[in-house]
């Protein structure tokens, strides 16, 4: 009982911790908000010193943070979130007519990608079900090309395409459920890829256990076993899924700005530029609440499906059976990005020719020219060693960030909804207020995010391996702590969240270039794969090279990656013989098999 | 989660009508899962989360036959700021919208023309006299010299004071049932430029409540009438059958407020628009070459060297950097001839100004640029100057300089660039400002005392030629004064004006009227028409 107190204790300080923080922003990074909220107003109004008195006066900000926020406080408990200091209208009923609009796309949006991931996994389930898992490989390269693609991208293709030229639905506005098909879509293929690779990924496991082989041969359909199997893996994502439920809702600035859509996403945004604290407070709090109601639904969820196994320590291990070698589909595209970078090294990326741009793909220029008439392919070559480096560096960290604070749920898993729930431009506007505008700052910036969603899963799959049989009996055999946590747990779940952050890899690099416009991280005409991707956005119908090129590249990046890492399995002390056999199959771990390698990498 | 309820034209109704058939017992799945329903019993309630307005894409009203035109739709850039405000920026939304107006406008020589005000005279040195014409309030009240005087009395107390007014204290007073007389402390010889400032739009008394909060909706004076404000998304306004000017054509308009560019440009091809704001550089070549409309305006890009600090200090190396750009690639390739190359500070749309241009005056030899290195800042609010910022580098890189470039968002860099924290700056600069008046530009950006001066540039001689600008009342002379003035800021090289650009509007085929300002002021009037 204490613990649940503590945990909505310390659920509560992050969630006031934030909301104080976002409140003495201006104070925390020096910049005056009557200087912002003049620019917001009319940007090409001169900032003389008496129009800012007059503001700061209007604001009622001269009795400084501490004044301003216990009065916005205050005024809270009586249910008035203040007026936005850049209109003077109601906080309240502008904030929530917009996170209406949010959640609403969220939810449509949230729809798509289950049924993307459905589409993913749908193979698995069919051989699952038959039991002709065993010789299959670990592929979907698909959907880590779909995963790695950019919601922008992938929304303003849809609005030109099926919006403009096609004219099937319409490309513009929030008028009724017809407008929400194209957004949603932009915003649910992605996070479905993300959701179906990871469900592909603990699906064999599932299979492998020694129920689906009983329930099989007691007859039982094909249908009901895939349900099952499904029931068995989706709690482990259920966390996941919460965290898309809240990071659609106040993060799809980009969808809602191409498809002009009222949402929480763009008001953030615009009040964390222009320091509107009242709209950003109130705005974060209804994120952070979201988040918390999102936490306890995926729970109650997670106990409906599972709860019994995992009171009584009754599940088994889900580990998938080894797959045979990664085969060649690595290697190809390893070949091909080598070969893309190693070409466009020999080039000159920052040479302008304006006589060129905008020229389609020719022997001269294999990925054609931008608007500046830059050479594409020299730019994506270039662009690969800042990118992965440090795209590769962030990932790690958030890695041993993940998992490490996944070891202990109790204090991270508030701390990943909370996290997630700030809108990423004020993450960044915080953390530079903190380290102020270094050259470490985007990467923390976008570290500090990175790292939730892995957390998340470490600790769905810790709960499940704890419940899990063999830890009972290693238990049993006198094991201490350590020896379980070295031993057992960690070899089972760090290899799925190593692939969880594989996948997320391209977009910790279009994170990074998000960035930009707030003078952080790469500037022009730095080739930076995201910054490629941004700068070439405009002209994306006109010279679809432009965009494709680099967007081709980062699915390239994510199928790599993921394929890669379809080798980076346990593998089991002894391969049980006849691996392609519909039998063959479940990893059967016994305490004498504890002893196996860790996460190998093959 | 707390929803409108749905406005008029939403699809609400027909979804209220649809759900009760998927309850249908005869539908045997949804039988047996009566909770696989719940979700779509939220369905009628989700629908007031739509935006309201502005739905219809088939035109509502539609074409009445003769005399009673469509309504317009109108894709506007900027969203209201502060709820419609005539006192900020929200004053240009509400005069492009045919709402406001004021006593006079600009005319397309950039001089003062009537509006409210019939005529005017100037009465000693700080007295104006301006008599109104018959007009009429919206809300239905008589357009009468105190009904101004008092408007006028509420823009000069609204804090912070309109730009247009800034320094500038004025007073209006009702003299005889025709006259309104405006007294100012200084001597304002542009006073007539200064009153056609969207801001100092006149507006009934119904429009000023309790507190500082003004409400244009229904108390303006021009040809249509705010009829609803939906946030920063949407406002629908309906004609106003008295307007002094005559009816106008269409009987309404239909506004709604994109940011995107790409968006507005989108829209205006799927039909949903008639008339698209601002379509950006890079999306025009997806627009019909009919549709697409292009101005010159009054906004000039150039390149400011900071000149009392870092490299350019010595005018040398500015001289040297004038030198070593081409400026004709930015016109022509990098805005798509959608711009024309620089002249001056004043571009083509100041129609006067190419007329009296002298050649700059005083500039210093240029010198070796040996490798000095160069802070260049832009901003991305445009998307074409980060474009410019990069062919400048690599112009100025050519010459012989080491250029790094800062591209930020623009108020997380003005406050720097204002500081002299920046060697270069590229920046785009509507050169008529608010009042209209040519001098104000100059004073503003390039005097010791002006208070956006990026170039940091503080000469003597151009300060007393800025000054001897501004003391004169007559029209023609005041422009010679001005360009002598930019002859000298030209001279010193502080500034190297790149382009100066043309706006580009989306204009359907059928509409007709569309009035394309190039001070940005006007869109819509009485003859715009589908």
């Amino acid at each position: 009982m204490w613990q649940r107190v503590a945990g909505a204790g310390w659920r509560t300080f992050l969630a006031v911790g934030l909301v104080c923080g976002v409140g003495l922003l201006p104070w925390l990074t020096s910049t005056d908000p009557a200087y912002t909220v003049l620019k917001a107003r009319s940007a090409e109004r001169e900032p003389t010193p008496e129009v800012l008195a007059d503001i700061r006066r209007q604001l009622g900000i001269d009795g400084g943070p501490l004044h301003v926020l216990t009065g916005w406080l205050g005024g809270l408990v009586r249910g008035d979130a203040g007026q936005s200091w850049i209109s003077g209208g109601d906080v309240l009923p502008d904030v929530l007519r917009a996170l209406g609009a949010s959640l609403l796309l969220m939810a449509v949006a949230l729809l798509v990608a289950v049924l993307t991931a459905g589409l993913i996994c749908a193979r698995t389930l069919r051989l699952g079900a038959r039991r002709r898992l065993g010789g299959r490989r670990g592929g979907g390269s698909a959907s880590a090309v779909l995963a790695s693609l950019p919601e922008f991208l992938v929304a303003s293709v849809l609005a030109t395409v099926v919006g403009v030229q096609l004219g099937w639905l319409p490309a513009l506005g929030w008028y009724g459920p017809q407008w929400t098909v194209l957004p949603a879509l932009a915003l649910g293929l992605p996070a479905g890829a993300v959701l179906g690779r990871l469900l592909d990924d603990l699906l064999p496991g599932a299979f492998g256990e020694p129920w689906a082989l009983a329930a099989a041969a007691r007859g039982l359909t094909g249908r009901s076993i895939a349900r099952q199997a499904l029931r068995r893996c989706v709690p482990a994502l259920l966390p996941n899924l919460g965290l898309f439920v809240v990071g659609l809702t106040g993060g799809a600035v980009a969808v809602e700005q191409v498809f002009d859509i009222p949402g929480l996403g763009r008001t953030t945004l615009q009040a964390a530029l222009a320091q509107d604290l009242p709209v950003l407070q109130a705005g974060t709090l209804a994120l952070v609440l979201l988040a918390a109601l999102a936490t306890g639904a995926t729970r109650v969820a997670a106990r409906l499906l599972t709860g019994p196994a995992l009171r009584d320590g009754a599940l088994s291990s889900l580990h998938r059976p080894a797959p045979p070698a990664g085969g060649l589909l690595p290697l190809l595209y390893g070949l091909v990005l080598l070969a893309v970078v190693g070409l466009g090294l020999a080039r000159d990326p920052l040479a302008l020719d304006t006589g060129q741009r905008l020229r389609a793909p020719s022997l001269d220029h294999p990925f054609g020219t931008d608007a500046l008439g830059r050479d594409l392919l020299a730019r994506v070559g270039h662009g690969a060693l800042d990118t992965l480096l440090l795209a590769a560096a962030i990932s790690a960290a958030a890695l041993l960030a993940g998992v490490l604070l996944g070891l202990v749920p109790r204090i991270s898993a508030p701390l990943v909804d909370t996290v997630n729930a700030v809108p990423p431009v004020l993450v960044a506007l915080l953390v530079t207020a903190v380290a102020g505008s270094g050259a470490a700052t985007p990467a923390l910036a976008v570290g500090a995010v990175a790292w939730a969603p892995l957390a998340a899963h470490t600790s769905s799959l810790l709960r499940q391996e704890r419940a899990t049989l063999h830890i009972t009996a290693t238990k049993g055999l006198g094991a201490g702590r350590v020896h379980l946590l070295r031993y057992e747990l960690l070899p089972a779940v760090v290899p799925p969240v190593l692939r969880h952050a594989l996948l997320r890899l391209p977009g910790v690099a279009l994170a990074l270039a998000s960035l930009g416009f707030l003078g952080l991280g790469a500037q022009p005409p730095s080739p930076e794969w995201g910054l490629l991707l941004a700068e070439n956005q405009p002209y994306a119908e006109r010279a679809p090279w432009a965009v494709l090129a680099p967007a081709a590249v980062l699915a390239l990046l994510g199928a790599l990656a993921v394929s890669a890492a379809g080798g980076l399995r346990r593998r089991p002390a002894k391969p049980s013989p006849g691996t392609t056999e519909a039998a063959a199959g479940p990893e059967r771990r016994s305490v004498a098999g504890t002893e196996q390698e860790p996460a190998g990498v093959r | 989660m707390r929803c409108r309820a749905p406005a008029r034209h939403t699809p609400a109704r027909e979804l209220h009508v649809s759900v009760p058939n998927l309850i249908d017992p005869r539908t045997m799945r949804f039988h047996r899962h009566p909770r696989l329903l719940a979700p779509f019993l939220l369905v009628p309630l989700m629908a007031g989360c739509f935006a309201s307005g502005g739905g219809d894409d088939s035109g509502s009203g539609g074409k009445d036959g003769d005399g009673d035109g469509a309504r317009l739709r109108v894709a506007l850039a900027f969203p209201p700021a502060e709820k419609l405000s005539p006192y900020g920026a929200d004053a240009t939304l509400l005069s492009r919208l045919g709402v406001t107006e004021g006593l006079t406008s600009l005319d397309a020589n950039g001089s003062a023309a009537p509006a409210l005000a019939e005529s005017w005279r100037r009465d000693g040195d700080k007295t104006w006299e301006f008599s109104l014409r018959d007009a009429t309030f919206q809300d239905g009240g008589e357009v009468t010299p105190a009904a101004v005087a008092e408007s006028l009395a509420h823009a000069t107390d609204a804090e912070p004071a309109p730009a247009a007014l800034a320094g500038v204290d004025l007073r209006a007073e009702a003299s005889g049932d025709r006259v309104v007389r405006i007294t100012t402390a200084e001597p304002d010889p542009v006073l007539p430029l200064r009153l056609s400032s969207p801001s100092l739009a006149i507006l009934s008394k119904g429009a000023y409540g309790k507190g500082s909060r003004v409400d244009p909706v229904g108390h303006a004076t021009g040809p249509f009438e705010l009829t609803e404000v939906n946030g920063a998304t949407s406002a629908s306004l309906d004609r106003f059958d008295d307007y002094w000017g005559g009816r106008a054509q269409a009987s309404g308009i239909d506004a709604r407020f994109i940011a995107d560019g790409t968006a507005r440009a989108n829209a205006l091809r799927t039909g949903e628009l008639d008339i698209a704001e601002a379509v950006p550089v890079a999306q025009a070549a997806s627009l019909d070459k009919k549709t697409r409309r292009d101005t010159a305006t009054t906004r000039t890009t150039s390149l400011l060297l900071n000149a009392s600090s870092g490299t350019f200090e010595d005018a040398g190396l500015r001289a040297a950097a004038r030198g070593a750009l081409d400026t004709s690639v930015f016109a022509e390739d990098v805005y798509e001839g959608y711009a024309d190359p620089a002249a001056g500070v004043y571009g083509p749309a100041v129609t006067w100004a190419e007329g009296k241009r002298t050649a700059p005056v005083g500039r210093a030899a240029a010198k070796k640029a040996g490798g000095a290195t160069v802070h260049l800042a832009t901003y991305d609010n445009r998307p074409e100057l980060p474009e410019v910022a990069q062919v400048v580098k690599q112009q100025l890189e050519k010459a012989g300089f080491t250029v790094k470039l800062t591209v930020r968002e623009y108020s997380r860099l003005e406050g720097d660039a204002l500081d002299g924290k920046f060697d270069a700056f590229v920046l785009a600069r509507n050169t008529l400002l608010d009042t209209g008046d040519p001098v104000a530009v100059l004073a503003s950006d390039y005097t010791c005392g002006g208070g956006f001066n990026i170039a940091q540039l503080c000469d003597k001689d151009v300060d007393r030629a800025v000054a001897d600008a501004e003391k004169i009342a007559d029209t023609a002379k005041r422009q010679d004064a001005a360009m002598a003035a930019e002859a000298r800021i030209l001279g010193s090289d502080a500034v190297v004006p790149l382009v100066h650009q043309r706006i580009i509007t989306g204009v359907a085929d059928s509409v007709q009227g569309v009035i394309l300002d190039p001070y940005e002021r006007t869109l819509v009037g009485t003859g715009t028409r589908r």
